[in-house]
């Protein structure tokens, strides 16, 4: 008997191509009420009456040229420029995928790579780092964009 | 051919007055313009063109061994006054030829005179010694090339001494050349410029014939294509050797996703290790931004991949460069004197451009930096 080879091949191609999509597609936006839930629970453990997150306070923290920020960074939209839609650019000249969700998917769904460029950019332009409201704040913002 | 066109050849080469007779066979003539056309080229490209007109450097490179190849066919084959032993080297011969210019004299040469002819055989034992240091040259710097398997940077740049003043050799040899047929034209009243292009002369008055040999222009064509053939199977063939002191390839990809995340993935290759040491011992003051990675293992993997594959374990022009580093500011690619010395002619407005995005932006226009070879083919400036 012969067998329907191309009939098994089209059948194995199809579905493992459906598998890997189911697989490899992430959910970002369950990934993303994750993040913001884990700062939620510690911003409402320095203050018992925190009220949630508001992205209007996102926007000014994420605009704001704080006194005493490092002179090449004086800004969050001084990489990022003031429309977190458009692409930024890093001082040595590298192109930043935009920051909002809407333009960005993946954007704020891995707590380490949050972490991480929270610590450093805090840093260099707040000059500390931020608080669990402020870095809710401001995830709520770009997700709003 | 129109008419224009046969009027406009005439006035450039006008054919000498009453009978002539052909002297130069095409395969000379054409030999002696696509010689002055790649020789033209490469001198232009190599004296003046900089880094990004190598390529064209090395067709013309490429073009003048194989035109001499073919030139020895037809030297050794072929008929009349494009043979060999029609102008056989003599030192005896040219002596009495100076002695004749000294003495007012002029006996009539039709093909070469016998100055002219050591000039011809000078020329192109000078033009292969050019054609073999570049090679060498750019198989020691650049790992490029036929030779790129058996010459180490050291040798490659102690021969690239040699190719210039070669060069400047053969910008001699080509005006006394100039200056010769202008010199032997003028007393001869002869147009040889005209003779060259069109190969004929005037059969007045009388001149020694060449010697009666029978010319064989298949054997001629079939022994410069065939040298042509046997070289290029032979720098096929070293071209396969295995090549050494060449930057990694690939950039590790821990390495490329975090450092890249701010600025172009620089090859290790850049700096020497004592270097990346520095560098990698104070993320948290790097360049005036916080770079730490919060990782210790990833850091130490991080470390130990641009250590294991620093400057020292290249052996091309770029790492023995890098090697040297500006003691004012050693971790600071851009403050080498290599660099500046590479980027000098660039200016400001071009780093300032969008799509160039700063000095430190390597790979907006080196399409190959994160090999770490940074060929200068491989240069496109963007707009």
């Amino acid at each position: 008997m012969e067998l329907p080879i191309r009939l098994i091949a089209t059948l194995v191609l199809a579905s493992s191509v459906t598998a890997g999509m189911a697989t490899a597609a992430p959910n970002f936006a369950s990934d993303r009420a994750a993040i913001l839930a884990h700062y939620a629970a510690e911003a409402r453990k320095a203050d018992p009456g925190f009220k949630g997150f508001s992205a209007a306070a996102g926007r000014a923290f994420f605009l704001a040229h704080p006194a005493g920020a490092r002179p090449a960074t004086p800004s969050c939209s001084y990489c990022h420029t003031t429309d977190p839609r458009n692409p930024g650019r890093t001082r040595a000249g590298k192109v930043i995928l935009p920051m909002a969700v809407s333009r960005t998917p993946s954007r704020f769904t891995k707590l380490s790579k949050v972490r991480l460029w929270f610590r450093r950019n805090c840093q260099s332009v707040y000059r500390r780092q931020c608080t669990a409201v402020e870095k809710g704040n401001y995830i709520t913002f770009m997700a709003s964009q | 051919m129109p008419p224009f066109l046969r009027n406009l050849i005439d006035r450039i080469a006008p054919m000498p007055r009453g009978d002539s007779v052909r002297v130069w066979p095409w395969t000379v003539r054409a030999f002696h313009w696509s010689l002055v056309l790649a020789v033209g080229v490469a001198a232009v490209t190599g004296f003046v063109g900089g880094m990004s007109a190598l390529t064209l450097h090395l067709v013309a490179g490429i073009a003048i061994p194989v035109l001499i190849l073919l030139r020895i066919g037809v030297g050794l084959f072929g008929g009349g006054y494009a043979r060999f032993d029609s102008f056989p080297p003599s030192k005896h011969a040219a002596l009495e030829h100076l002695e004749d210019i000294r003495g007012g004299r002029h006996e009539r040469h039709l093909g070469h005179n016998p100055l002219g002819a050591l000039m011809v055989y000078a020329m192109m034992a000078v033009l292969l010694l050019i054609v073999l240091t570049g090679t060498a040259a750019l198989a020691g710097m650049f790992k490029q090339g036929p030779f790129r398997g058996f010459i180490g940077f050291n040798a490659g740049w102690l021969i690239y001494g040699l190719h210039q003043p070669l060069a400047w050799l053969l910008v001699m040899m080509v005006a006394a050349h100039l200056w010769g047929v202008w010199f032997e034209g003028t007393r001869g009243h002869e147009n040889l410029v005209a003779a060259m292009i069109h190969g004929r002369k005037a059969a007045e008055p009388p001149a020694p014939p060449p010697p009666a040999r029978r010319a064989h222009p298949l054997l001629a064509a079939a022994s410069g294509i065939g040298a042509v053939a046997v070289a290029t199977l032979l720098v096929y063939r070293a071209s396969t050797a295995p090549v050494g002191g060449l930057p990694p390839a690939k950039l590790d990809p821990a390495y490329a996703e975090q450092c890249g995340a701010c600025h172009t993935p620089y090859s290790p290759v850049l700096a020497p290790a004592a270097v990346w040491r520095q560098l990698m011992g104070d993320l948290r003051h790097h360049f005036g931004e916080d770079a730490s990675l919060g990782d210790p293992r990833l850091h130490q993997r991080i470390l130990d991949y641009l250590v294991a594959n620093s400057a020292e374990h290249s052996d091309t022009l770029l790492s023995h460069r890098m090697m040297q580093r500006n003691p004012a500011d050693p971790m600071r690619i851009t403050a080498t004197r290599f660099w500046r010395f590479m980027h000098g002619g660039i200016p400001a407005r071009v780093f300032a451009r969008k799509k160039v995005g700063g000095r430190g932006n390597c790979s907006a226009c080196h399409q190959d930096a994160r090999s770490g070879r940074f060929l200068p083919e491989n240069i496109h400036i963007p707009d």
